[in-house]
C-alpha cells in the first residue's frame, strides 16, 4: 500500500504563496492583511494538522475495516489501476460538494465548518483556516459511499489531498477571474470569492472543490458581481474577535446553549436544522436574509438569484 | 536525544507562524479602518445588519465605533475588529453607562464584549439604550 500525502510536500509552497502575497498586499492592498487575524488562520491549520494526528488513527481503522464490505475489488495491486485514480478524484470531488453543503445547511455539521468561513478577510492564509473537529462532525462518513464502491481509503486519502491543495490557491483577492473556459468548468477565485461572502445574494452557494461544474448542476451557482456590489466575507453574526479558542469552538458552544434551553421538542431541531433556525423564529436563516433583500430590492428587479435553487427557494432546510 | 519528527515538523510549523504573522505586522498589513462620516456608520451597518436603517447615528470622535438606532428602537453597536467592523444588535441584557465622559455600551456577550465610545450625546444614548428593557 503506498503511503503518500500529498498535502504534507504543498505546506512549504503554502508558506511560500502566503510570503508572496502579503507582498502584494503590502503594495496594492494593505487591508487584505491583517496580523492577528493571520496568526489565527495558521494557528488553525496547525491545529487541524495535530487534529488530523490525534483522530486520523481511528478513521483509518474504521475506514478499512469498512473497506472489506466493498461491492468491487480493484485486486491486491489496486493502485497500478490507472484510471481509479481520474475516477477517484472526479467522484470525491463530487462528494466533497456533497459534503460542503450539507456542512452549511445542517448546524452539526457548520459547527466545525464555520471555522474555515470565520474570518473576515479572504486571502491564502483563510485557506489554511481548517477545523479542529470535524472528526466530530462525521466529515469523514461523507468518503463511506466511495469506499464501500471498492476505493481504497488510501486512494482517497490521496486525492483528497490533492482536492485540499486545489481549493488553496483559490482563496485570494490578487487573481480577478481566469479564462471563460476555466471559469466554465473550475472552481476559480472568483467563484469562491462568493462562496466566503456574507452579501445576502451570495450566502449558501458555490459549494464546489474543484469543479464548479457541481453548483451549475445543482443550481447553487452564483457569479460574482463586482460591478453590483463590494464583497464582504466572513459569517452574517461576526466573531469580533481574535481569541482562537473562542473561533474554534463558539457554534459549538451555541448549540450546546440552545439545546439546554429550547423546549424538549425542539431540541433535535437545534442540531440537524440550518444555522440560524430558531423555534420561536426570532433568529435569522440565510433563506430569511435572502427573501428580506429580494424584497427590498423590489422583488422583480433582475433575475432572482435563488429561483436555481430548490433549498433557498422554499425557505426549508435541506 | 532523538526528537521525534511528528514534534520537529509541528515546531517548525509554529516558527512558520510566527514568522509570517510578524512579516504581516512588519509590512503594516491591516491598517485599522475608522468611522470618518454618518455614511461609513450607514455602510458599514448594512454589511453588518443586511438591510438596517438607522434614522440616528453617533459616531465615536476617533472613529472607533459607533451607535446607530432605526425606526423602531433597535440600537446596533459598531466597533473597530482589525481592519473590519464588527457589529451586534443589542439586547435587553445590553447596559450603558457614563464614564469620565464617554458612553460604556457592554453588549453582555462576553467574546464580543462592548465599546467605549467619545460621543456628544451620552446620556441620550443611556437612554436609549435603558429602553430596550422595556420593549
Amino acid at each position: 500500500m503506498p503511503e503518500f500525502d500529498p498535502v504534507t510536500y504543498a505546506v512549504p509552497v503554502f508558506v511560500l504563496l502566503v510570503l508572496a502575497e502579503m507582498v502584494w498586499a503590502r503594495r496594492k492592498r494593505p487591508h487584505a492583511y491583517e496580523p492577528r487575524d493571520t496568526l489565527t488562520s495558521l494557528a488553525f491549520g496547525l491545529g487541524s494538522t495535530v487534529a488530523g494526528v490525534l483522530f486520523g488513527g481511528a478513521i483509518l481503522a474504521a475506514a478499512l475495516w469498512i473497506y472489506d464490505y466493498r461491492l468491487f475489488d480493484f485486486g491486491e495491486t489496486w493502485w497500478a489501476v490507472w484510471w481509479a485514480w481520474p475516477l477517484a478524484f472526479v467522484l470525491d470531488d463530487l462528494l466533497y460538494y456533497v459534503f460542503h453543503r450539507m456542512a452549511h445547511r445542517v448546524r452539526w455539521f457548520w459547527a466545525s465548518h464555520v471555522n474555515h468561513h470565520s474570518s473576515q478577510h479572504y486571502n491564502l492564509s483563510t485557506a489554511l483556516r481548517q477545523t479542529w473537529t470535524g472528526f466530530f462532525a462525521l466529515s469523514f462518513a461523507f468518503s463511506l459511499p466511495l469506499i464501500l464502491l471498492g476505493f481504497h481509503p488510501a486512494m482517497l486519502a490521496i486525492v483528497s489531498g490533492f482536492n485540499l491543495i486545489y481549493q488553496f490557491w483559490i482563496h485570494t483577492e490578487a487573481i480577478g477571474t481566469m479564462p471563460r473556459w476555466f471559469e466554465a468548468v473550475m472552481n476559480t477565485p472568483s467563484h469562491h470569492r462568493v462562496h466566503h461572502a456574507t452579501n445576502p445574494r451570495y450566502l449558501d452557494r458555490n459549494y464546489a472543490g474543484v469543479f464548479i461544474v457541481w453548483d451549475r448542476m445543482f443550481g447553487t451557482f452564483e457569479q460574482e458581481r463586482p460591478e453590483e456590489e463590494t464583497i464582504r466575507y466572513g459569517i452574517v453574526k461576526q466573531l469580533g474577535s481574535f481569541n482562537l479558542l473562542w473561533a474554534v469552538f463558539h457554534e459549538w458552544v451555541g448549540i450546546a446553549q440552545d439545546v439546554w434551553r429550547a423546549p424538549w421538542k425542539h431540541k433535535l431541531s437545534y442540531l440537524l436544522r440550518e444555522p440560524g433556525w430558531s423555534h420561536d423564529g426570532s433568529r435569522e436563516t440565510s433563506a430569511t436574509i435572502r427573501a428580506r433583500w429580494e424584497a427590498r430590492r423590489g422583488g422583480g428587479a433582475g433575475k432572482p438569484v435563488a429561483d436555481e435553487n430548490p433549498i433557498a427557494g422554499s425557505g426549508e432546510p435541506a | 536525544m532523538e526528537i521525534p519528527p511528528a514534534l520537529l515538523q509541528f515546531v517548525g510549523s509554529l516558527v512558520a507562524i510566527v514568522a509570517l504573522a510578524g512579516l504581516a505586522w512588519w509590512f503594516n498589513l491591516g491598517p485599522a479602518r475608522r468611522l470618518e462620516s454618518e455614511d461609513d456608520a450607514r455602510r458599514e451597518a448594512s454589511e453588518a445588519v443586511d438591510g438596517f436603517a438607522p434614522v440616528e447615528v453617533a459616531l465615536d470622535r476617533k472613529g472607533r465605533a459607533g451607535l446607530l438606532r432605526d425606526a423602531e428602537g433597535h440600537i446596533l453597536l459598531l466597533r473597530q475588529h482589525g481592519t473590519h467592523f464588527a457589529g451586534r444588535v443589542l439586547t435587553r441584557a445590553a447596559s450603558a453607562r457614563i464614564e469620565g465622559g464617554a458612553l460604556v455600551v457592554d453588549t453582555a456577550e462576553k467574546r464580543y464584549g462592548g465599546a467605549r465610545l467619545h460621543l456628544d450625546e451620552p446620556s441620550a444614548w443611556v437612554q436609549h439604550i435603558e429602553s430596550i428593557k422595556n420593549r
